[in-house]
């Protein structure tokens, strides 16, 4: 190996210490956790070298690191650690940290895990709906308002994209009275392609880092990187994800696989009745018109109705299980930092808003459900628009890494 | 002689445990002229010491050293042993202490001449605590062969049986007697010096180590009675499972030691006694080879230094930065050591005929408490307190201690509780 200069960077360590990884230096390289590990391969296993790694700083070396995501944090290593220096929750902060590295916009991503940050990023939302209502919908209205008014067939001058006294429709309450459908697309669309990029971004340069690191330390058996290779490794992967065999893998906090099932499956399942309606609504506008396509609220006997409540129903019970775990004092509990709070907490009131909106509006509550139906939607807004920035990007980059180490054969257990 | 017991309150150290630690304070106190009470538990002096091998890392057998202080033992009007005792309370202050002292039975008296005829007509066996059960022995016994006082037991587990009856017809000498009772004494002394040393930590504890659950894994303190002339083998390392001579063994340091969840701290002796070990091994099987998983090896000072760098010359011990943390055995017997090479960063899965843990040392009185009023660290190590002073502790009731360090302090505790009595 030869001589290396090591340049440890300490403000990396800062952050790893508040961000749950404030039990890193007790570590004493016994490297049990390598072998606790029931998904650590044998062939340079982790946790061991990656908590030498963030105790000396390197954080070029473990922002780049497949293994960090290979690690489902189920704390087996934590309880068998004989100095409490729970690796298990240091990765954990480590992936943190990777997440903002590999991040477009650090500054963001350095902002969604500061709890200081917290109204701004809130009141982002709620002010840019308000502007976008107000005065940029109607004047994005002026150009594209004829073009759909011809294709779906409706007076496009009739639009009011904000209304603060909305009436009932058909009788009944309808949130696109109040925040009208078209100002939810032309916000939300934008938003999603933002967040895709973002992550486009973020994964281009994670995955080819993730593959020089993985080589120059010799981890992988396949050397050249091939983004159709990691892509073919998908199916294979997605389907480990979905029925979580690796939380299963785990004994020590195994019962966190159902709580994560349930939110996995609640968000799964709330994309599928977003996309339903969205096709519905525009595939039976283009064909009868707008005025007379199925608009929302949709019937409860609706079977994609049914779906959406069941979804909401989960992602409801799973948010609530992840704190409760998170809440519990026994000695395998998840330590946890702000970056897993606050995304437990938009979990939660993405939920709770949701059916919140949902139930007020069948109650007739007018005032009620609007408001709820208005931080729904900041809610809704901040989940794509920080995803790539939070701990939820694990989504992404953690499937990436996981199709990576298959493709790679970097070879878990 | 000086056997009243109510004589000379002033003049007077109670050493409480007859191991290395408290020989040494009981005879430095002694030899300039004070009277020393020893107190020992089980019915012969010794202790742990008596149990080892060989010391390291001379790698002489400690059956010399203790010898010599039998014989000042013996020499010493000055001192009274009481064994099968225990101390029941304390109370007084420095200068100025009233001990209660409960004596056990032994069942004989001091007319033994240990000819053995107990021995033959008792039928009974019980576990050897002395060989750490691995094997058995008659319900009349010699604790071991150089045991001080040179004297058979009885084991209460057999009075009242037909066996006890047996071994008093057999006794020529009048020496057993089986209406000896407990009782108590009490003793008035100016200073107390608390010897009550170690246990092995329990090795069952230690869950993923596999010990009481696979034959071929046994404690450190178990190989020492193995490689010991005296020992269930007579000195024969083999494995439990079938007797065999083992090719290969390894070591699991820091089994239970500097570990939240068992010992947190270092039990100082366990690299030393792995190496040392692994000596034993060598010598008896020139072709085993030895496997030593560690965390960081701890040979401190210039001796056990050379010592390790004498042992690690050796090609057939290997030394693997890594502490084991899974186990398994196959159907043979065979026990496969899973540790990640921290040096290569490769999990390394090791198969040996035969594991030794490397378990370290608690005090003994984390797991009773001394009837007096002592201070203890969490993990039940005594904390002398000077500026009270009357009451000390040395040896590893103290700290974690080879025997050198022991004897060091024990002669220091000596020399503080002759102070006790002189400041008066």
């Amino acid at each position: 190996m030869g001589q290396q200069l090591l340049e440890p960077d300490v403000s990396f360590i800062k952050v790893l210490n508040e961000r749950g990884g404030d039990t890193l230096k007790k570590c004493f390289q016994c490297a049990t956790c390598s072998v606790a590990c029931p998904i650590s391969p044998d062939n340079k296993p982790f946790p061991r070298k990656e908590m030498i790694a963030a105790s000396w700083g390197l954080k070029d070396r473990l922002v780049n690191n497949v293994d960090i995501w290979l690690c489902h944090q189920c704390g087996d290593c934590s309880v068998m650690c004989p100095r409490g220096a729970r690796p298990g929750d240091v990765l954990g902060a480590v992936r943190n940290v990777a997440i903002e590295e590999n991040s477009p916009i650090p500054a963001l991503a350095k902002a969604v895990n500061d709890p200081k940050k917290l109204p701004v990023l809130l009141l982002i939302p709620a002010v840019l709906f308000l502007i976008m209502g107000w005065v940029v919908a109607p004047m994005i209205w002026a150009v594209i308002g004829p073009i759909l008014g011809a294709i779906f067939r409706f007076d496009y001058t009739q639009t009011t994209f904000l209304n603060f006294s909305p009436e009932l429709f058909h009788g009944q309450i309808a949130h696109s009275a109040f925040f009208n459908t078209w100002l939810v697309d032309m916000i939300f669309i934008p938003t999603a392609i933002f967040a895709v990029v973002c992550f486009a971004l973020g994964v281009k340069k994670f995955a080819t880092n993730m593959h020089n690191a993985a080589v120059a330390e010799g981890k992988v058996k396949e050397t050249e990187f091939s983004w159709k290779g990691i892509a073919q490794a998908l199916p294979k992967v997605a389907a480990s994800i979905l029925r979580h065999e690796k939380f299963n893998e785990c004994s020590e906090n195994k019962s966190r696989g159902t709580s994560h099932m349930m939110v996995l499956f609640g968000f799964i399942g709330l994309f599928i009745v977003t996309t339903c309606f969205m096709l519905i609504l525009y595939g039976s506008a283009l064909v009868a018109g707008y005025d007379h396509a199925w608009h929302g609220p949709y019937s409860q006997l609706n079977p994609i109705k049914w779906l959406a409540n069941f979804a909401g129903i989960a992602l409801l019970i799973g948010s609530l299980a992840m704190i409760k775990n998170r809440l519990g004092k026994s000695e395998n509990h998840l330590k946890s930092s702000y970056p897993d709070w606050s995304l437990l907490g938009l979990v939660l009131g993405l939920a709770v808003t949701g059916l919140g909106a949902e139930v007020t509006r069948l109650a007739g509550a007018e005032f009620v459900t609007y408001l709820t139906y208005y931080v729904h939607l900041i809610f809704v807004w901040c989940l794509f628009a920080y995803v790539p920035f939070s701990k939820l990007a694990h989504l992404v980059y953690r499937t990436v890494a996981l199709c990576y180490a298959e493709y790679a054969g970097r070879d878990a257990k | 002689m000086t056997t009243d017991t109510a004589a000379r309150a002033s003049g007077s150290i109670l050493v409480v445990g007859g191991g290395i630690s408290g020989l040494t304070t009981t005879l430095e106190a002694a030899e300039v002229g004070y009277e020393v009470f020893l107190v020992e538990k089980n019915p012969y002096l010794g202790g742990r010491v008596s149990q080892l091998n060989q010391y390291f890392p001379k790698l002489c057998p400690p059956t010399c050293g203790l010898e010599i202080n039998f014989r000042r033992i013996k020499d010493n009007p000055g001192i009274k042993t009481f064994t099968l005792a225990e101390v029941v309370k304390v109370s007084g202050g420095p200068g100025d202490y009233d001990v209660e002292i409960k004596l056990n039975p032994r069942y004989v008296n001091e007319n033994c001449t240990c000819c053995g005829e107990c021995e033959k007509a008792c039928q009974i066996e019980v576990d050897n605590d002395f060989n750490f059960g691995m094997d058995k022995t008659k319900g009349a016994f010699l604790p071991h062969e150089m045991a001080m006082p040179a004297r058979y037991v009885i084991s209460p587990k057999i009075i009242g049986t037909e066996d006890a009856k047996r071994c008093l017809e057999a006794c020529k000498y009048d020496a057993v007697d089986l209406e000896m009772e407990p009782r108590t004494i009490n003793l008035k002394v100016g200073a107390i010096v608390w010897a009550t040393g170690w246990e092995p930590y329990d090795a069952t504890k230690i869950d993923n180590l596999g010990f009481g659950q696979y034959d071929n894994i046994i404690t450190n303190m178990m190989l020492e009675r193995l490689a010991a002339p005296n020992g269930p083998t007579k000195g024969q390392i083999v494995r439990p499972s079938d007797n065999t001579a083992p090719e290969s063994v390894a070591f699991v340091q820091c089994a239970g030691s500097r570990d939240e969840n068992h010992l947190p701290y270092c039990s100082y002796i366990c690299c030393m006694a792995s190496l040392k070990h692994a000596c034993y091994i060598r010598e008896q099987y020139p072709d085993a080879k030895i496997y030593i998983f560690y965390i960081d090896l701890r040979a401190p000072g210039d001796r056990y230094e050379k010592f390790y760098k004498k042992v690690k010359e050796d090609e057939n011990v290997f030394f693997i930065k890594g502490k084991v943390a899974e186990v398994s055995a196959d159907a043979s017997g065979d026990i496969t050591v899973t540790a990640e090479n921290a040096v290569t960063g490769e999990k390394v899965s090791q198969t040996v005929n035969m594991a030794v843990l490397a378990t370290g040392m608690q005090p003994s009185a984390a797991l009773n408490k001394l009837p007096a009023d002592l201070k203890y660290t969490d993990d039940g190590f005594v904390i002398n307190d000077y500026a009270a002073g009357g009451m000390f502790a040395c040896g590893c009731a103290a700290q974690p201690a080879d025997v050198v360090s022991s004897n060091q302090n024990a002669t220091g505790m000596a020399l503080k509780a002759i102070q006790t009595l002189v400041k008066r």
